[in-house]
């Protein structure tokens, strides 16, 4: 009980949040989502108050509220939606705010990338095969999600254990504050600017990573070759 | 700018959880694949705010290779796919919760132990209370075909 009280804000939001997804699901017996998304944006709120606070830099505090919310949101809205289509839109949603992160992160460059790679690419080539596949109106088993009440207390049960952990080495009265940051080894920091650019993380792919880097190379090239083996094809033996 | 990641963490745990969530009850395969492109994103999160808050570049080069290797996983996954959906015309992942295919042989295990396994045997039956046991002529006791009526009644044990 003790514990229990304790912890009071973060089993709340929690179940604040599981109460969200469940209700956003698609069910059968009820017609529209409308408490769902109403209950949306309290859910946002609530998870940033409890474990957001801010930090007193007024412009960094609002992109990174931006960019996490519209990340949380993004996923919120791509695990419940029934279209898969709007699935696929919302995931690119919550890319762009992943990628916002990465830029308040000193990560110019893979936000960039992150955007080329997954709305560019990975997204479009998802929807097309979507809408390849598309059925007529609605098909079943995009309407009717699969245990959707043990999948949410399970990803609740996965998301608290995880934000214990950060909160027990994070929080304020974790042992954390006494390790200095020149005990980490990180006093040879390299130039400020140089984080994150191309040139930077160039040179450290190109040094640190090379045999790392032709790895991958391999990697994208086996699964080149794969995908062109396992794709099916026609009689005529067109694609 | 605070060099504090805790703040990413918890939106890199959002994420995860939401991925993981929509990875166990979609049953979409192409948003099945989503999904798990959304725990990725949870870590690189969680890998770039690592990278600012040591000011090194090993994050953002491990974010670099999730990115390839997310890249890799789409085209193979949607190449298995397509070939599933030309089987099925459906994207309905509980049409392959059985992976057999019915005009092949039966798997050779399950052969080869119904092989061993040894022929049933008859249970042996009481006799109702209160009769005298028939022995047969190989010695076991000879069961009494009992009529419909006595069935029901008090002889249903037998």
């Amino acid at each position: 009980m003790n514990w229990v009280s304790e912890n009071i804000a973060l089993i709340g939001t929690l179940v604040l949040l599981g109460a969200n997804i469940l209700l956003l699901f698609p069910s059968t017996g009820r017609k529209s989502g409308i408490p769902g998304f109403l209950l949306l944006p309290v859910t946002v709120a609530g998870l940033g108050w409890v474990f957001l606070q801010p930090t007193g830099d007024l412009v960094r505090d609002l992109l990174f509220y931006m960019a996490s919310g519209t990340a949380v949101l993004g996923g919120l809205l791509m695990t419940t939606q029934r279209n898969p289509v709007y699935a696929a839109l919302w995931f690119a949603v919550a890319t762009l705010g992943v990628c916002g992160l990465f830029v308040i992160n000193s990560a110019p460059f893979l936000a960039a990338v992150t955007i080329i790679v997954y709305a560019g690419a990975i997204v479009v080539t998802f929807v097309f095969v979507i809408m390849l596949a598309q059925q007529e109106q609605g098909s079943g088993y995009d309407r009717i999600p699969q245990q959707p009440f043990l999948a949410t207390v399970l990803g609740c049960l996965l998301v608290g254990t995880m934000l214990l952990g950060i909160e027990k080495t994070f929080g304020p009265d974790s042992s954390r504050l006494s390790v200095d940051r020149t005990a980490l080894h990180v006093s040879s920091l390299p130039v400020e600017n140089d984080l994150g650019s191309p040139g930077g993380v160039g040179r450290s792919l190109f040094t640190d990573y090379l045999f790392a880097v032709e790895l991958a190379g391999t990697v994208l090239l086996v699964a080149t070759i794969g995908a062109i083996a396992i794709a099916p094809r026609r009689p005529q033996g067109s694609l | 700018m605070s060099p504090d990641p805790s703040h990413y963490l918890v939106v890199g745990a959002l994420l995860f959880g939401l991925g993981a969530i929509g990875f166990l009850t979609r049953r979409n395969l192409i948003l099945m694949m989503l999904s798990s492109e959304l725990m990725l994103h949870g870590v690189s999160v969680n890998l770039t705010a690592f990278s600012q808050y040591h000011g090194q570049h090993d994050g953002q080069v491990l974010t670099i290779f999730v990115l390839t290797i997310a890249a890799c996983e789409a085209g193979l996954s949607l190449a298995i796919i397509l070939a599933l959906y030309q089987r099925t015309r459906s994207l309905d992942i509980r049409l392959w919760t059985t992976l057999g295919e019915e005009e092949l042989m039966p798997p050779m295990a399950d052969s080869a132990s119904r092989e061993i396994e040894p022929p049933a045997q008859p249970l042996p039956k009481l006799v109702p209370a209160g009769r005298r046991p028939v022995i047969g002529a190989d010695g076991h006791v000879v069961t009494p075909v009992l009529s419909n009526s006595q069935a029901s009644g008090k002889g249903a044990k037998a």
